[in-house]
Order: C-alpha cells, then sequence, then structure tokens
C-alpha cells in the first residue's frame, strides 16, 4: 500500500516537473546576491572620473538603472524611489548613496545632466547621475537584460533597483516600482544589516507553504503545508489500518 | 528460536552502539580541542566532523532505545526477528554510506543538512546524494522495523487499550496496559510520523536534485520538514529508554512492577499529541512563518515535555524516596540519568521560550541543552540496559568492578563537559563556529575545559563498555 502511495506521490511530483521545465526560470531578482558588481569607470555629472568599487566604498550605493530617451518606466522609477527614501524606516542614520546610470550607449554626460535637473535631484549630494562606456559588463554583472526595438526607438526593460555595499557585493535587488518599506530594507542590506528576504515563488517552486496573491496582497496557505501535516495524519491513518487488519485476521 | 535471535541481535546492536559512540566521542573532542585552539582543522574537515559526529549520535542512540524496546517486547508479545535483522542490516549499510559520504566525501552541511547546503557544492559531487541515499537507507530500515514492532502491540491490544485510554476513568480498568506498552506505543507512534516526514522530505531533496535546478523546494516547508524529522525522532528517541526504565527501574531495585494510573495515562497521551507540534520552535527565527505557529510551537513545547517529566520524576521519586532500593549499576544509571533528562529538558524549555530564545538562539546554550538531556540522559538510560542485558544473558557473570570509579569519571566528566557549554551559551558564544574570533574572550577558554572533560567522560565510557563489550561478544559468539 505503501510503495502504491509513494509512487503516486512521485507521478504527481513528475507531472508538476514536466511543466516547470518547460518554464523559463523565474525569479532572477535573487540571482547575483552576494557577487561583486562589474567594477565599471563612471562618468559623474559633477565632472568626477571613479570607479564603481570606489565609488561604493564612500557610501553603499542603490543603483537605478534608465535611460533618458524612456517613455515607460524610468521616470515613475526615479520618482518612486524619491518619494520613499525619504518615508523609509529605520534609515535615518544609514548611509547611502544613489547611482542612476544610463544604460543606453547614445547617453551622454549631459543628457544625464538634464534629467538630474529634470526631477530636481541636480543638487542632492547624495544622488549621482553617471554613465559609462563599459555598460554591457555592468549591466550583465547583474543580469539586467534591455531589449532594443527599433520600431519604438526604445528599450523592453525591467525597472531594477540594486544595492551594492562598501565592499562591491551586491545585497540585494529589486524588481518593479516599490514601497518605502521594501527602500528600508535595501537601504538596511547595503549597509550589512540583515535585512529578511524570501525566494518569490517561481514555476519551477510547486509546493509553497503560502501563495501570495499580489491583487489582494494576502498570503493564502499552500500544498506545502499539507505536506508539514501530512507525516500526522498518515501516521494515524497507519495505526487505525494496522489494529483493522490485525483484528480481522484474528477473527 | 526468535526470543534467541532477538537477543543475539540485540548484543550486535549494543556492540555497534558502543564502538559508533566511541568514535563519535572522539570527533566531539577533537571539535572542542579545535575550537579552543589546541588543533587546527581545516573548517571543511570541522564541519564534515560536526556532520557525522551529530548524525551518528542521533542515530545510535535512537536504535539503541528501538534494541531495548524490542528486547523488553518480547516479554508481551512476539515481535519480528526478521524485521529486528532487516533493520541491524540497513543501519549497518547507511552507517557506512553516511560515514563514507562525510570522511572520504567531506560532504559537512551538518546532521541538519538544512536546506539548500547541500546543494551548495563544497565536496565531492557525489557525496551529496550519497549522503542523502544513506538516509533513505536507514529510513526504510527503521520504518519496517517500528511498523512491525506497532504491528506486534496491535495484534494484542485495541487502540484504546495500547493508548491506555481505559485507565482515563477506571481506577482498576478490566484490562491494563503496563505502562511500557504505553510508553513504547506512543514512542512508536511518533517515531513512524517524524520518520514519514523523512520520507517526504528526501523525496523533495530528490527531485531538485535529480531535476537539475527544474525543480525548486521552499525552503519554509523544507526546513519545516526537516526539523519535524530531526526534532521528533531526537525526543522520541527519549522516550523509547523511558518505555525501558518504566519496565527495569522497580524491578531491578526489587520493587513491585509500576502500573498505569489515569495521571501516567494522560501524561503520555499529551506527549503523543503536543511533541508532534513542538518542533515549531526551531522557526521562531524564520519571519515567514506564522506568528499562530510560533505560539503553537512555545505551547507544545511545554505541554509535550512537562507532564511526562512530572510523572516520570514522581514515579522515581516515590520508587526510591525512604525505599529500601537493591541499588546496581544500571538502576543507578537510570537514576543518574533521569536528572540528566531534566536538566537538559529544563534548558529546553528554557530555550523554547520565544523572549528566551531571542537571547539564546544558535548560542552553545543549544548544545549545552541537547548534549545534557543526550549524553547525561538518554545515553545513561541506554548504559543502563546494556549493562543489565549483559549481566543478565551472559555466561561470563561476576561482581561489577570499579562501579565507584566509573560513576565518578562519569559525573565529572559529564558535568564538567556540559558546564563549559553552559557557560558559553550564558555568554552569548555562538554555536557551530569552526573556530572563535578574539571578540569571544572566553570562548576559548571554555572550548579547551570542554574537550578536557569530555576525555575524563570518555575513560568512563571506555571503563563502561569493557566490559559490557565482551559479554555481548561473547552472547554474539556462544552457540547457544
Amino acid at each position: 500500500m505503501h510503495k502504491y502511495g509513494l509512487t503516486s506521490f512521485l507521478i504527481f511530483v513528475c507531472s508538476f516537473l514536466v511543466d516547470a521545465v518547460a518554464q523559463p526560470a523565474a525569479g532572477w531578482q535573487e540571482t547575483n546576491i552576494n557577487e561583486v558588481i562589474y567594477n565599471a569607470p563612471l562618468q559623474i555629472i559633477s565632472g568626477d572620473h571613479v570607479s564603481m568599487h570606489q565609488l561604493a566604498a564612500q557610501n553603499p550605493l542603490v543603483v537605478a538603472f534608465v535611460f533618458t530617451r524612456c517613455s515607460g518606466i524610468c521616470a515613475p522609477l526615479i520618482i518612486q524611489l524619491k518619494e520613499s527614501l525619504q518615508f523609509a524606516p529605520n534609515i535615518g542614520n544609514k548611509k547611502y548613496n544613489v547611482l542612476v546610470i544610463s544604460f543606453d550607449p547614445r547617453d551622454s554626460v549631459k543628457d544625464m545632466e538634464n534629467m538630474a535637473t529634470r526631477f530636481n535631484l541636480q543638487h542632492e549630494g547624495n544622488w549621482k547621475f553617471a554613465v559609462t562606456d563599459s555598460i554591457s559588463r555592468l549591466i550583465s554583472s547583474v543580469n539586467f537584460n534591455p531589449v532594443w526595438y527599433e520600431q519604438t526607438l526604445q528599450f523592453d526593460h525591467d525597472a531594477l533597483l540594486v544595492g551594492v555595499n562598501s565592499q562591491g557585493f551586491v545585497t540585494k535587488k529589486l524588481l518593479g516600482l516599490r514601497n518605502s518599506k521594501d527602500i528600508g530594507l535595501l537601504i538596511n542590506s547595503i549597509n550589512n544589516v540583515f535585512s529578511p528576504t524570501y525566494r518569490l515563488p517561481g514555476q519551477s517552486n510547486l509546493f509553497s507553504c503560502y501563495n501570495y496573491n499580489p491583487k489582494t496582497g494576502k498570503n493564502t496557505p499552500g500544498l506545502g503545508m499539507l505536506f508539514i501535516a501530512l507525516p500526522a495524519i498518515l501516521s494515524f491513518s497507519i495505526l487505525i489500518i494496522i489494529r483493522l487488519v490485525s483484528k480481522s485476521k484474528s477473527a | 528460536m526468535e526470543a534467541k535471535g532477538i537477543k543475539k541481535n540485540t548484543a550486535i546492536w549494543i556492540i555497534a552502539v558502543l564502538v559508533l559512540f566511541v568514535l563519535s566521542i572522539i570527533l566531539g573532542i577533537i571539535m572542542r580541542l579545535n575550537q579552543g585552539g589546541a588543533v587546527h582543522l581545516d573548517p571543511g574537515t570541522f564541519y564534515a566532523d560536526m556532520t557525522i559526529h551529530g548524525i551518528t549520535m542521533i542515530g545510535i542512540w535512537f536504535v539503541a532505545g528501538m534494541a531495548g524496546v524490542n528486547f523488553i517486547m518480547e516479554r508481551y508479545v512476539k515481535t519480528s526477528y526478521r524485521a529486528n535483522t532487516f533493520a541491524l542490516v540497513m543501519t549497518v549499510i547507511g552507517v557506512v554510506m553516511l560515514w563514507v559520504s562525510t570522511l572520504i566525501g567531506d560532504f559537512h552541511a551538518g546532521w541538519t543538512f538544512l536546506y539548500p547546503l547541500p546543494f551548495k557544492i563544497a565536496w565531492s559531487a557525489w557525496a551529496t546524494p550519497m549522503f542523502l541515499w544513506a538516509l533513505a537507507v536507514l529510513g526504510v530500515g527503521w520504518l519496517v522495523w517500528v511498523l512491525s514492532l506497532m504491528t506486534a502491540l496491535l495484534k494484542k491490544y485495541s487502540i484504546s487499550q495500547v493508548f491506555a485510554w481505559q485507565h482515563f476513568r477506571n481506577k482498576n480498568p478490566e484490562v491494563e496496559t503496563p505502562p511500557f506498552i504505553l510508553i513504547s506505543m506512543i514512542s512508536l507512534l511518533g517515531v513512524l510520523a517524524c520518520l514519514i516526514a523523512a520520507v517526504v522530505l528526501l523525496v523533495l531533496l530528490f527531485a531538485e536534485y535529480y531535476s537539475h535546478g527544474a525543480f525548486v523546494n521552499d525552503a519554509l516547508l523544507i526546513k519545516n520538514l526537516t526539523y519535524f524529522f530531526g526534532h521528533t525522532i531526537a525526543n522520541e528517541m527519549l522516550y523509547l529508554g523511558l518505555a525501558i526504565i518504566y519496565e527495569l527501574f522497580p524491578e531491578i531495585s526489587g520493587r513491585p512492577k509500576w502500573k498505569t494510573t489515569w495521571y501516567v495515562a494522560i501524561a503520555w497521551n499529551l506527549t503523543l499529541f503536543f511533541v508532534l507540534l513542538a518542533f515549531f520552535h526551531h522557526l521562531y527565527m524564520d519571519f515567514v512563518q506564522p506568528e499562530g505557529l510560533q505560539i503553537v510551537g512555545q505551547l507544545a513545547s511545554y505541554l509535550a515535555s512537562l507532564p511526562s517529566a512530572g510523572v516520570t520524576v514522581f514515579s522515581v521519586i516515590v520508587a526510591v524516596y525512604r525505599t529500601k532500593i537493591k541499588w546496581s549499576l544500571s538502576n543507578l544509571l537510570f537514576f543518574i540519568g533521569i536528572a540528566g533528562w531534566v536538566i537538559g529538558g529544563v534548558g529546553a524549555v528554557i530555550d523554547a521560550t520565544i523572549s528566551n530564545n531571542f537571547l539564546l538562539h544558535n548560542t552553545l546554550w543549544v548544545p549545552a541543552h541537547f548534549h545534557s538531556y543526550n549524553a547525561m540522559g538518554n545515553v545513561l538510560f541506554s548504559l543502563g540496559f546494556f549493562h543489565w542485558f549483559s549481566v543478565e544473558y551472559s555466561k561470563r557473570k561476576g561482581p561489577e568492578r570499579l562501579s565507584s570509579l566509573k560513576l565518578s569519571f562519569l559525573l565529572l566528566g559529564g558535568i564538567g563537559f556540559l558546564a563549559a557549554f553552559y557557560v558559553a551559551g550564558a555568554e552569548s558564544v555562538p554555536r557551530r563556529y569552526s573556530s572563535y574570533p578574539v571578540e569571544f574572550t572566553s570562548a576559548k577558554l571554555l572550548a579547551t575545559l570542554g574537550a578536557v572533560f569530555a576525555t575524563v567522560y570518555l575513560i568512563a565510557i571506555f571503563l563502561f563498555v569493557s566490559s559490557i563489550f565482551k559479554r555481548c561478544i561473547n552472547m554474539v559468539l556462544h552457540r547457544s
């Protein structure tokens, strides 16, 4: 009986695996953590020439990837980040700089300067707008892959923030427009303060204890919770079955 | 024939357990010496030692309890010699695989092999599957053994009788359930649950390993399952030892047999239920675990341990207080073992209280309490049984020599070794560090002291083992 139970379970797992293999790997927000970001040479609008690691050594970095001709997510990303930093909890004494870097090779220092002015950030000391001549190596070191569309003359890209600590290690990546709480966790992480994170559910992650619903913002118990209860349920069932079988045999 | 076979198997179990015990203590002493700076191990070697030390200790004292319970159960029901032999063979194979995967393959993810560590390969690539398959081999052997013993009991006793439910209301029920049967069944059911948790855990880990990342596990689920298995088996093996004590302590002491009363029945039934929920206290630091389960973990930790400890201590005190007792090495070991179990249990309950856990989590307080109820608790339960068994059934009978010396060394070594852990834990010295940074000023000294006292404990074990070992070898080699 147990053999059949185990076989059914394995078939159940394998049937999910077939689907999982066909899906692209999810959760790239969790990639590159604890890896060193590429030490790209930066040209900052203030006129300074520093490397990524030198800048991080001054203060840990929140790196935002944008381009100046962006008609999509770039402006909301900067505006949201600016606002969230004002309200982020428990970051009062934490050090950080925000590095806004263009991933479009056509962008110049002048373009980035105009962008800083547009957001009224040109005089904010901890905001650095910059370009680099090594953008492809920099973005590949954080697994950021914008795709150019000739028809729209736009990049299709994610809204990505990368946290880099003063040693140049990637400590956290945030995908999408994030609230002040998430930004607070990012600032903590680049200051080497514990920031709780949990792997996001992906297509290949089948038995989560909880399922997060992004529409309602609520967690509901997942299949994983059943697995935690399963050993106790099976044990008591086996106990009853053994007794029934023993009783019927002795009768 | 089968009864003789069980007796011979029990002797083989004892020999195997004692050999592995001595080797594992030596590994433990080496680890403490390394933490003290007296020897210098590569961190990978230290963690391989830690892995094999932990998993061997858990495994051997579990099978020691099972072997003892199986042997005594023959007094009440007929047990399966085949299942016992199958478990023995599977255990030998599993242990060899475990030692090869750690000592040759250098697998060093700790005995809890917490996910995703087994898949962060920092050792020979084959060591991870071999370690997991070793657990599967052990699990299959033990599962068959547990099911066979449960079947033996359920052939004679109904479910309500085996759990002594008739004792809840009736002072003198028609069918009396001996405490040994009650506690054995409660332990076996708990062991069954944790072995099923291990099966689910291993299937999930194998699915991830052999799918090469196409299937990924949920870390919270795996941690819950790991501690469902790990915490529960560590507790159930103590209860197996206590079942033996309930049977043998009065018998060896020349006192009437202990009977199941309403409070003994209720206490152990509470243990059956709550021990399956107590493992949640291992996840206090897991912020994604719902708060409700953390509270369940704390309450279940109290309710699983306090009633059973209360009635056991009460029974032992009643048995010895102002009573003429025939003291022997076996019941002295049982008596001291109960004290060690209670002290370790109090340490565990302190740590299982959420507000305390913020301070004590992952400090040396944790190994302090589990070494208390193992090294000075469960080990003594089993040593008491081993000594009784070897004397009772051996043809090499004779006066036990150096008993006082053995017990003195055991107490001195055990208490000193544990004190070094407790003091370090109270000073927030972290556990699982291969060597300590200078900031932990007392850690190295305490580790060295711990190693010295553990060596004294080892000498005591050598003294105990030599006589038990000789008698058991004689029993195995003797034809009749």
